[in-house]
């Protein structure tokens, strides 16, 4: 097993390694020059601090050797200052990071809560009632762009009911001192709903799938015969079979997850890192745009490393239920 | 049994039959009428600003005057134009990629795979605003980055049924008799592969409009005058709360629609062309 | 198993009420405290530091100038008691108040003074002290500024650079500023908010304002924040502002912001700046297009109908202002237009509405910062109107990194406005010429402008200097002016919309410059609730 993991641990600092190859040369290969642009920004800059900038960011020097000393400074620590927000791109990661995390496992929670249940129900019920409406609602689920689907919840939820606050991570106006955990959960709640959605539809008609699969198969009916109810067969039987390929699926789609925190923060508002890296993008904030690359990319390989993991333990798990 | 399955697969293929015909007409309707339109149609006069949908406006207009369903209509074809042709690329490239290969040696083969695995493994929305960083923002970087993301899945599938094919007795015995893999690969695998590849073209296209129009949200696509869905949606978020509803929900469910009628068309079509699933799965729609 | 699921039901119950019993406590204090506000405000700061450029312009609330601005355009003694300048106008003497002390307890000297005047300096940041020779403190209370020649703009610049401690000053100093100015830093969250509080040992009178929370949001955000009541005060656009809000009141100040479209004047071609970007524009450089341009345009049907009447006609870059010289209004008139391009030999030759000459078609792009509602509002109405007189200008929305390459080749909707005559120096002066600081884009060179510029720099009194502005504009014969050399086709002065609730004063609001944001708080000591 550890041997395993380590493999796969090597693999993925070589496929950070190639990411940031990719996005050092996507990043250098736009018009934008970005001494230029920290100095638009800055306003006010010395002449020796201006050559400063320079030779961190190699101006004169060719791309090879600009990668180079990009990638020292990474191995130090030292991931560049952002533009943006004048302060080190690591802490704002750090910083951001920990608001992101907080609203992707909710989210991840909802889906997996909610697309479980309602994927149990439609494959209960199948071709009946509940299941062909849930259905069509997963399947337009699915094809809605998330952020419109946020822009309604924001106007449905904020603005109009107000039920929930228009957006940030905190209370206007409070110290960061005084904020409590409930507060957070409450602004965390909508960017969270509108991030659920994106694998939602997914989720929930996979697990109905497996589930139908379970239901079909051979110790089911066995267990039919011998008069067990349909609450007990899908609690005993059904639940731990299609729970964990759900939950492996789940940790497959953190990319998802990730890319679809981009628009949820966007639209709330939310100061995690999805938002951070769109800002980054629009102002040509070139190191806080590769530093939450590497890491979104970091990110979605752990997922995958777990995913990995997990379906080598419900492999055997399967092959034994159906050999029943 | 047997019998209730034909009966079923033939109005299966009738219904499928109604159903891509009515779904492309739509779609090559949007597609020309966007074309068509004059500029005129859709074009600013601020003094109709903000009027409720009516007979006359049957989207309303927006905070320019703009009449909002012919400006729909062009969003759409843009947005349909930029999805077909990013979609377009993506399979060419995916092609490629996955007949190279399965068809190539093993260095190869893991190369490509580790490559899928690296592509994959940067989220879409990350990898497009790097794309379109790179190229500067608007249109080129949106077809580029739209075309780049969206390979993966399908080289993927590609493969499996090239090394698939490979196995085939019928393969073999045509390279016993001396013809080339080139020949091969024209006459025995490609008409094979095609179903698969349309399927996958038409699969992929809703994911394409879709992050189009994310990223137009954002503001990494078309500028304003050129309207894409996304950047529609994007600008009528500005007047939601004063009141203004009517930009952003009409082409939200007009986008909505399209790319649900082009799901269900490629789902219906990869049941259709894969009769193993076909008869697996009872029901259908 | 059962159990397990229907207590996973009754949990999520449970969690449920009780966050819908402790929403109050989950949006903080409900009722408005009389003393706070919350203000919402569409641009940040990238610094609290005034030698970087915080309060360029207005004021820096958290630090003390010298002297203030005030509403009258006059100024007032803030940290100085007295000064006065010297014969030959090269030698300022300030003597300043012994009583002030920086929110840490230390005295704030002339030492202070000289260090702050001398980072700005070296900063070369949006402040030009490029005339400033030296600064020295011979005592605690005594500062003498020489300068390297006449600069009439000094007072202006001073009354808007605040002192910084030297004693307190480091790297991280624009985030977590000391000063001695009537308000305090508590807090910033960078692209959130920032918090303020009031200064108790102010040395004037302490604000009535005791904590102010600047949000930072654009207007449509800040729309819903209004409707939703979260906040006390909103910056709003003019296409967002034709709503009625209850509980809150629609204040619209006059400003001297202004829009136009800067037109390059030279042909296309031949040069390029020294970044490589393309100079020149071979319709606009004719003048008499840009005239045309200038007489057609109805600006009051422009503002009623762009911006839903929330803006006046601009005819300068500081209508309104004691430097600015009545002479450069004009009258729409369309009959001119058309004859001034016809007698240049502009015609339609093919029928198709747009004017021709030479083988050239009346016809160009006007580039605006994508995301600004109102600069496209403005543009598309005003080509609209242009349209009828045979030129076509199309309107394209683009990124500020674009506009930084083509604004020496495209015409561009443009916007400044400041109470410092200094902003028409950079506008017009040959020597400011297509720099990437946005002010001289266009390429616009005059030497006898330029003499007037240099003139009304150097004069000796306020009085001499707005004599010399005025002249640069129009002086009967040239000028900056539409009916000069129209370099500029002014637009509009549009006005600073915000959504205030009712009961709060925002005091008297000076004519605001150019952005909104700044010019709103920069009375903010004189802020108060009533009620």
């Amino acid at each position: 097993m550890i041997e395993i993991i380590s493999k796969q641990i090597l693999k993925i600092i070589l496929l950070l390694l190639a990411v940031s190859v990719i996005a050092f040369t996507l990043v250098t290969l736009s018009p934008v020059d970005p001494v230029q642009q920290y100095l638009l920004g800055a306003g006010a800059v010395s002449p020796a601090q201006r050559v400063q900038l320079e030779a961190y960011w190699g101006v004169n020097a060719p791309p090879l050797q600009r990668y180079l000393n990009w990638l020292c400074a990474l191995l130090r620590g030292d991931l560049g200052t952002s533009l943006i927000y004048r302060r080190p791109v690591m802490d704002i990661i750090a910083e951001r990071f920990l608001n992101s995390f907080a609203l992707m496992m909710c989210a991840w929670l909802f889906t997996g809560i909610f697309g479980s249940v309602l994927g149990c129900i439609m494959g209960m019920y199948k071709d009946k009632m509940p299941d062909r409406i849930i259905k069509k609602l997963c399947y337009i689920l699915c094809s809605a762009p998330t952020f419109w689907l946020g822009l309604i919840i924001l106007l449905l939820f904020s603005v109009w009911l107000r039920w929930f606050p228009i957006g940030f991570s905190t209370p206007i106006g409070m110290l960061n001192s005084d904020v409590s955990i409930w507060q957070r959960l409450y602004h965390l709640f909508l960017p969270a709903l509108t991030l659920s959605l994106v694998s939602f539809g997914n989720i929930a008609l996979h697990t109905r799938q497996k589930l139908i699969d379970v239901l079909n198969s051979e110790y089911i009916l066995f267990a039919r015969a011998r008069g067990e109810s349909d609450r007990t067969l899908l609690l005993r039987h059904g639940l731990r079979n299609t729970l964990l390929p759900a939950l492996t699926l789940q940790f497959a789609s953190f990319a998802e997850l990730f890319g679809g925190s981009v628009l949820a923060e966007t639209i709330f508002s939310y100061p995690g890192l999805g938002s951070a890296v769109s800002a980054a993008g629009l102002n040509s904030d070139v190191p806080l745009l590769l530093g939450i690359t590497l890491f979104s990319a970091l990110f979605v390989a752990i997922g995958n490393l777990i995913a990995n993991i997990l379906y080598g333990i419900i492999d055997p798990q399967i092959g034994k239920g159906a050999g029943l | 049994m047997n019998q209730i399955l034909n009966c079923r697969t033939l109005n299966h293929r009738h219904i499928l039959v109604l159903f891509t015909s009515i779904i492309g007409a739509m779609v090559i309707m949007a597609f020309l009428s966007g074309k068509l339109i004059p500029d005129a149609a859709a074009a600013v006069n601020i003094s109709q600003k903000n009027l409720a949908p009516s007979l006359q406006h049957l989207f309303g207009t927006d905070w320019l005057g703009r009449d909002l369903f012919f400006r729909t209509l062009k969003g759409l074809s843009t947005s349909l134009t930029v999805g077909v042709t990013a979609s377009l690329i993506s399979a060419v490239i995916a092609t490629l990629i996955g007949i190279a290969a399965a068809m190539g040696s093993k260095i190869i083969d893991s190369l490509i795979s580790w490559l899928i695995d690296l592509v994959m493994g940067i989220p879409h929305i990350i990898l497009l605003i790097l794309i379109s960083f790179a190229c500067g923002r608007g249109l080129k970087g949106l077809l580029i980055g739209i075309a780049a993301t969206h390979w993966t899945s399908l080289a993927r599938l590609v493969r499996a049924e090239v090394l698939q094919l490979r196995s085939q007795q019928y393969i073999a015995v045509s390279r016993k008799l001396g013809k080339s893999n080139r020949w091969i690969l024209i006459h025995h695998m490609l008409p094979h592969l095609f179903p698969q590849i349309l399927v996958g073209v038409i699969l992929l296209f809703p994911h394409a409009i879709i992050h189009e129009a994310a990223i137009s949200f954002l503001g990494y696509g078309l500028p304003p005058e050129q309207p894409a869905i996304g950047i529609i949606l994007s600008e009528s978020t500005k007047y939601l709360s004063s009141g203004v509803w009517w930009p952003a929900i009409f082409p939200g469910l007009t986008l909505i629609i399209i790319v649900l009628l082009v799901d269900r068309l490629g789902d219906h079509l990869k049941l259709l062309l894969n009769p193993h699933t076909a008869q697996e799965q009872e029901d259908t729609h | 198993m059962k159990i397990r699921r229907s207590a996973l039901i009754e949990l999520a119950f449970i969690t449920l009420l009780i966050t819908a019993c402790r929403t109050s406590a989950l949006t903080g204090p409900a009722d408005v405290k009389k003393d706070e506000v919350i203000i919402a405000i569409s641009s940040e700061p990238t610094s609290l530091d005034p030698t970087q450029g915080w309060g360029h312009g207005t004021t820096p609330l958290i630090q003390s100038t010298l002297v203030e601005f005030t509403q009258d355009m006059t100024f007032k003694h803030d940290l100085a008691t007295d000064y006065s300048l010297s014969d030959d106008g090269i030698t300022w003497t300030f003597t300043i108040r012994d009583d002030v002390t920086f929110t840490d307890g230390v005295k704030l000297t002339a030492a202070d003074v000289v260090f702050t005047f001398e980072t700005a300096k070296d900063s070369q940041s949006s402040l030009d002290l490029t005339f400033l020779e030296k600064t020295e403190a011979p005592d605690d209370t005594t500062v003498i500024f020489t300068m390297t020649q006449p600069t009439a703009t000094f007072l202006g610049t001073i009354a808007t650079i605040g002192i910084v401690p030297e004693h307190a000053y480091g790297d991280d100093y624009g985030i977590h500023p000391i000063g001695s100015g009537p308000f305090v830093f508590v807090q910033w969250n960078r692209q959130e908010q920032l918090i303020l509080a009031a200064n108790e040992d102010y040395y004037g009178t302490v604000p009535a304002i005791k904590k102010a929370t600047l949000v930072f949001m654009d207007e449509d955000a800040a729309f819903a924040a209004v409707k939703s009541e979260q906040v006390d005060i909103a910056l709003t656009a003019a296409t967002l502002a034709a709503q009625d809000i209850e509980g809150y009141i629609l204040h619209s100040v006059t400003t001297v912001d202004n829009r136009g479209m800067t037109l390059p004047v030279q042909p296309a071609g031949k040069a390029a700046t020294k970044d490589g970007y393309p100079v020149g524009n071979n319709v606009t450089c004719n003048i008499e297009l840009r005239q045309a341009i200038a007489y057609a345009l109805d600006r009051e049907y422009l503002a009623k109908v762009a911006l839903n009447g929330f803006a006046d006609p601009a005819y300068s870059e500081n209508d309104g202002l004691p430097w600015n010289n009545p002479d450069v209004a004009i009258e729409t008139d369309i009959t001119k237009a058309r004859q001034l391009l016809t007698d240049a030999g502009w015609q339609d030759n093919d029928g198709d509405g747009i004017l021709e000459k030479d083988g050239i078609i009346a016809e160009f792009t006007c580039i605006y910062p994508s995301g600004d509602s109102v600069r496209q509002a403005v543009a598309l109405a005003a080509s609209d109107q242009i349209m009828d007189i045979g030129i076509k200008i199309n309107v394209e929305g683009t990124s500020w990194d674009d506009i930084a390459r083509r604004m020496f080749s495209d015409a561009v909707l443009m916007g400044w406005g400041s109470s410092n005559p200094y902003t028409s120096y950079s506008l017009y002066h040959s020597s400011n010429m297509l720099r990437d600081d946005y002010y001289n884009p266009e390429g616009y060179a005059n030497e006898t402008v330029d003499a007037y510029l240099n003139a009304a720099m150097q004069a000796l009194t306020t009085a001499e200097s707005y004599e010399y502005w005025k002249l640069a504009q129009w002086d009967g014969e040239t000028g900056t002016a539409m009916k000069g050399d129209c370099p500029w086709v002014w637009l509009v002065n549009i006005q600073h919309l915000y959504y205030a609730r009712e009961g709060l004063d925002i005091g008297k609001q000076q004519l605001h410059a150019h952005g909104a944001s700044m010019p709103l708080i920069q009375n903010l000591k004189e802020w108060t609730w009533n009620e």
